[in-house]
């Protein structure tokens, strides 16, 4: 069975900061930020996930993105660091169900079912650059520049279709 | 039940009756069958013709390694596969084949004329004979040989089917699901370890296939192989694939995997794809490739009926078939003896064993005896009998000195050979693993390897059903570290597997003579090779491609050992030292399909589309592509030609109002305390001074001084610049930047984030572009003095957020309204809607490109070429003098980057204003000059232009900016046009328009 849907809008930033500076950016964002390349944190609806080493991608509610940026903005303007608005630059796509797995590493060259739950990576599927994160066994998140997702999106139907048919 | 059907043999399904056409003729075969053995149930051999004496050709083999059967399937339109081995092709109820090479039938071939001749072309026949007279080869030589040459027909329909790919990850990849493969895979998957076993077979077994009657663990073969399939399915840990080849063995345990999903289907509904790349990288890699039969090289042996004794088991065995009522035997191997005894019992008359060795094992002859079987030890054969099948032998005994008695004529519809076998060694062979030779087996087996890999059974020269599982075994358990324990089995009945080498068999003939064929497929003889050797071709490399040995679609799978032997011979040197061919990807011929996977069609490539393109879909845009995005062109109105829709469109921009969709501009954000600094580094200009809220035109070079991207750049704020590049530059850019900001910069506090997809933009241009900004923003004062051009302000625009440039690429008021992107479609709507008064005009790349081109402002990769300079392109202004560097300054201060006679850009006016020049066109001084001209430029741009009623154009020239007011020429089909140089600036150049 597989499960494809996109996903509600949110606010997404990319976080550039020194690792020994990250402690007080977890504290403006209200979520201590993941220490290992590849960790999530994830608490109160806010995410971050943890994708090179002093790079960051940061999830919250919509309603939420101008507060984070203004409060980056007043309470870390010291402190070197890059945060950027990429909300409207990508689309969430949920890729659940038990074929989940199989539909994902038909088009990505890494070792996905190597990955743990609540672990995270960019990788490209087929030769589409996207963020992948684990959020369950069978459940998955992409985040895909807008105008990658409805060719990633038609191929991951595409497979889908195999996978369900038995081949 | 045709009459060489047998009854109760094989694995085919005696009730499942499946109809299949072969040359028009219609045939019945089994579930189960391939189209090779469904032939020979129907006493058919004869399929063929070969590749150059056009020689009668039957199924000479079993398996993939056939040479001879090779046939065209036609599924349908677009679904025509020219070279498919009968041998592997699985039948299916109204499959259509056909046989390949002959004119104007198979039977009577004008083209076997070839063969009568075949003294006459010899090997290297096409490079010694068609040298001269020179004009003679592209018209005559070449198209005929081309004609003649080439095995089938390529289709020429598209491929109407569909491929898949898929990326695989495992522990253990093992290739090849025969005994050792089995037991590598029953032992390494015992652990847990993830194991994929693939084998190109419709279902694995490998050689337990084609041998029922042995044991092993006290059962019979084909119920162990049920239980191994079993209990390999039964465990979720491991992936079985059967008809999937491993075609090739790459870097770092990399493999491809080509899987056939639906051919076998009689109808495959057509949305499932028809087979799949596996793409799989393999922790560690057992290879259990087997071993394929050598043919014995003797006069006639490509005969129809003439095959491996191998394959005459499998036909029986495996497919219930028997190849003839009347069989003979050639051998130099203990194994051709199984093939002889199983036929004998199966009925199917098997009158003599003709075997080179002169003492062979005792316990065969024995039960030859009891099996009526004639042997002749110590004989050879010396030719073959019979039109389009084998009607007798000519067989003669070989005394103790080499010495070739008389001959015997023996009758027979049937002729197994075996020259003993050859691992296959290709994958390993692909891996770059070291052959090693064993003279003991005279064959390569798999020496050092290269990878993590382990090889098995016979394809590591491990012969023998018991030796072949304890090896594969010990793989298994090897891959599995310490922790695995090889299974053991036991095995009952196995037979004699022993034998001796021969080149070409002894004869009392004529050997260069003899059509004793070594290369079935591409007609290659025992005799070609020799004379290649005389003719100083020394390595095996320079003997195959002047014979053509090996060449053929099947890599010369049976041909490659034989081919090495006689040359070695032919040398007079040892078989390894004159080497063996390399072995190439792919393992067996593969579809284009398979390679191109999901990439046709609408998955060919990526079409990025911008926020905005489904507006400009509704109102008619016509779109071109420009880099992987797709964008508005022009927006013809009904009835209106391309030219006249971007006359309007001009116009309506200069005179009112325009609006653009600019959103597939690159954007990056470039943050962090050492901004300023990095920008100082990367571009040309001075950044240091500008002032947050200001914009500047910024011009990026690569090291060599020569313009890269460009764009606007606005600064934000002290710390954060909103930099903009060309469409297609954006990644190109981005990379860059990050390149010399990790390695060269690593030290600066800066950081880079694209947001090329985060806004949305538009472009508002012409003299009421204000006015209709005015009611939908808040919170910026667009008034021209407190927003000047070339300035930034944030603030909000019909309620969202907006970064609102002052810019301009057209030379009217522009501003461009950066919105985040999923607000873009409303605000383009609020923007069209508010600007109703004005006659608010969508303008496409086209109007943009003719605009700008009045302007004189450069597009990077169209008035430039990576050879052009500022300087070149007249922006010397956009360099900052006093920077002690950015990237490129050093280039620029070399002497030929400031020759005065560099082509530099300038501007063209025709001298009648209605010649609209071709972009691309070359340019020289003088109309009358000796042919070849001297070519001094080319126009780089050229529109007509809507604002001055006459054409303009852009051209590089050399010396260019000192030759204004000059005439030049451009040739072009039909006429030679005259210009003159101009300035680039071609509207507005005090820019007057801009400030207001």
């Amino acid at each position: 069975m597989l499960r494809l849907a996109m996903l509600p809008d949110c606010a997404r930033f990319v976080l550039r900061i020194a690792p020994a500076d990250m402690a007080a950016a977890g504290q403006v964002f209200g979520l201590a930020l993941p220490e290992a390349i590849g960790a999530v944190a994830e608490a109160d609806g806010r995410l971050a996930l943890k994708l090179g080493p002093d790079e960051w991608r940061l999830h919250a509610a919509e309603s939420d993105g101008a507060e984070i940026a203004a409060r980056f903005a007043a309470e870390l303007g010291t402190t070197p660091h890059s945060l950027v608005d990429i909300s409207h630059r990508e689309i969430g796509i949920e890729v659940s169900g038990t074929a989940a797995l199989d539909v994902l590493t038909a088009l990505c060259p890494l070792d996905l079912a190597a990955r743990p739950v609540g672990s995270g990576t960019r990788t490209v599927f087929d030769r589409v650059e996207a963020v992948v994160l684990r959020q369950a066994e069978n459940q998955f998140r992409l985040e895909v520049w807008q105008s990658f997702a409805p060719f990633l999106y038609s191929l991951l139907e595409i497979v889908g279709q195999e996978v369900e048919a038995g081949l | 039940m045709t009459g060489y059907r047998v009854a109760g043999r094989g694995r085919v399904d005696p009730d499942a009756r499946l109809r299949f056409i072969f040359d028009g003729r219609s045939y019945e075969g089994l579930h189960g069958d391939t189209l090779a053995s469904a032939l020979l149930a129907n006493g058919v051999h004869f399929v063929g013709r070969s590749f150059k004496y056009h020689r009668p050709r039957g199924i000479m083999s079993a398996g993939v390694e056939e040479a001879n059967a090779l046939v065209g399937v036609d599924r349908g339109r677009g679904r025509y596969t020219p070279n498919t081995r009968a041998t592997v092709l699985e039948l299916y109820d109204g499959l259509t084949a056909e046989s390949q090479n002959y004119w104007p039938s198979l039977r009577y071939d004008i083209g076997a004329v070839n063969d009568i001749a075949a003294p006459l072309i010899p090997a290297g026949f096409y490079y010694k004979t068609f040298k001269w007279p020179a004009s003679f080869w592209n018209k005559v030589y070449e198209p005929v040989i081309r004609r003649s040459a080439g095995l089938g027909r390529a289709p020429t329909a598209p491929d109407a089917d569909r491929y898949a790919s898929r990326f695989a990850h495992c522990d253990v990849l093992i290739v090849g699901a025969g005994p050792a493969g089995l037991a590598a895979a029953l032992t390494a998957s015992e652990s847990g370890a993830r194991v994929i076993l693939a084998d190109e077979n419709p279902e694995i077994g490998g050689s337990l296939l084609s041998d029922p009657a042995v044991q092993i663990d006290g059962k019979d073969a084909w119920n162990w192989l049920e239980e191994a399939r079993a209990t390999l399915a039964g465990r979720a840990n491991v992936t079985l694939l059967t008809r999937t080849t491993a075609i090739g063995y790459y870097h770092q345990n990399f493999l491809g995997l080509v899987q056939r999903l639906t051919d076998h289907l009689p109808a495959a509904a057509s949305s499932l794809p028809r087979e799949r790349m596996w793409k799989v990288r393999a922790a560690q890699v057992v290879l259990a490739q087997g071993a394929i039969e050598r043919p014995l090289v003797f006069d006639g042996n490509d005969r129809p009926g003439v095959m491996l004794a191998g394959a005459g088991r499998s036909f029986l065995n495996r497919y219930g078939v028997k190849v003839g009522n009347r069989v003979a035997v050639v051998t130099v191997h203990d194994s051709a003896y199984l093939a002889a005894f199983d036929l004998a019992r199966a009925g199917a008359g098997v009158a003599t064993i003709v075997d080179l060795r002169r003492n062979p094992r005792a316990a065969l002859l024995a039960e030859a005896r009891s099996l009526g079987i004639e042997v002749l030890s110590g004989w050879t054969v010396t030719a073959t009998k019979g039109r389009a099948r084998i009607a007798e032998i000519r067989v003669n005994p070989v005394d103790q000195n080499g010495k070739v008695g008389a001959a015997r004529m023996i009758g027979c519809d049937a002729l197994l050979m075996s020259g003993g076998w050859t691992p296959s060694v290709h994958l390993f062979s692909h891996s770059k693993g070291a052959l090693d030779w064993r003279e003991d087996l005279q064959a390569f087996v798999p020496g050092a390897p290269n990878e993590a890999v382990r090889c098995a059974g016979a394809g590591n020269g491990t012969f023998g059903l018991a030796a072949a599982l304890a090896e594969g075994a010990a793989a298994g358990a090897a891959t599995a570290g310490s922790a695995g324990t090889p299974t053991v089995f036991s095995v009952d009945g196995e037979a004699p597997f022993s034998g001796v080498y021969f080149r070409e068999l002894p004869t009392d003939r004529d050997p260069t003579r003899a059509k004793a064929f070594i290369d079935f497929q591409n007609d290659v003889t025992a005799k070609d090779i020799r004379l290649a050797v005389r003719e100083g071709f020394r390595s095996i490399e320079h003997v195959k491609r002047y014979t053509t040995n090996g060449m053929a679609t099947d890599q010369g799978k049976t041909s490659n050992i034989n081919g090495l032997m006689i040359a070695a011979d032919a040398v007079g040197k040892p078989a390894p030292e004159v080497g063996l061919t390399t072995f190439r990807p792919p393992y067996t011929p593969t579809t284009f399909g398979a390679f191109v996977g999901y990439s046709r069609d609408a998955h060919f490539e990526v079409e990025r589309k911008t926020s905005i393109d489904s507006w400009a879909e509704a109102n008619g845009a016509v779109f071109e592509p420009v880099s992987l995005w797709r964008r508005a062109w022009y927006f013809p109105r009904s009835g209106e030609s391309m030219h006249e829709a971007v006359a309007r469109e001009c116009r309506a921009t200069r005179r009112s109002l325009g609006i653009f969709d600019a959103s597939t501009l690159g954007k990056i954000e470039v943050v962090g305390p050492d901004a300023a600094e990095f920008m100082n580094r990367m571009y040309t200009n001075a950044w240091t001074k500008l002032a947050p809220g200001r914009c500047r035109y910024g011009l990026l070079l690569g090291e060599d001084g020569f313009i890269r991207d460009d764009g606007v750049i606005g600064r934000l704020s002290d710390e954060r610049f909103h930099v903009t590049t060309t469409t297609g530059g954006a990644a190109r850019v981005l990379a860059t930047m990050e390149d010399y900001l990790q390695t060269e910069w690593p030290d600066l506090k800066v950081w880079l984030t694209s947001t090329s997809e985060q806004w949305a933009v538009i472009a508002l241009n012409g003299p009421n572009a204000r006015k209709v900004l005015e009611p939908l923003v808040q919170g910026i004062d667009l008034n021209g003095e407190a927003f000047p051009h070339m300035a930034v302000r944030e603030g909000k625009i019909c309620g969202v957020p907006t970064r609102l440039f002052r810019v301009s690429f057209t030379g009217e008021l522009g501003f461009e309204v950066n919105v985040p992107a999923r607000f873009g479609l409303s605000v383009w709507k609020a923007l069209i809607e508010q600007g109703r008064p004005y006659d608010i005009t969508p303008y496409g790349t086209e109007t943009m490109h003719a605009l700008r081109a009045e302007k004189g402002f450069i597009i990077v990769g169209q008035d430039t070429d990576g050879t052009v300079t500022p300087h070149d392109a007249g922006m010397s202004w956009a360099i900052g003098k006093t920077k002690p560097d950015f990237v490129g300054k050093r280039s620029l201060a070399r002497p030929d980057m400031q020759d005065p006679k560099r082509k530099q850009l300038v501007g063209l006016l025709t001298e009648k204003p209605e010649t609209v020049l071709e972009e691309g066109a070359q340019i020289v001084d003088g109309p009358y000059a000796a042919v070849p001209m001297p070519m001094i430029g080319h126009v780089t741009s050229s529109y007509h232009s809507e604002t001055l009623g006459r054409s303009i154009a852009l051209a590089l020239i050399q010396g260019g900016h000192g030759r204004k007011g000059e005439t030049v020429y451009v040739p072009m089909p039909g006429a030679m046009h005259k210009a003159t140089i101009t300035d680039t600036v071609f509207v507005d150049k005090e820019g007057a328009k801009l400030n207001v």
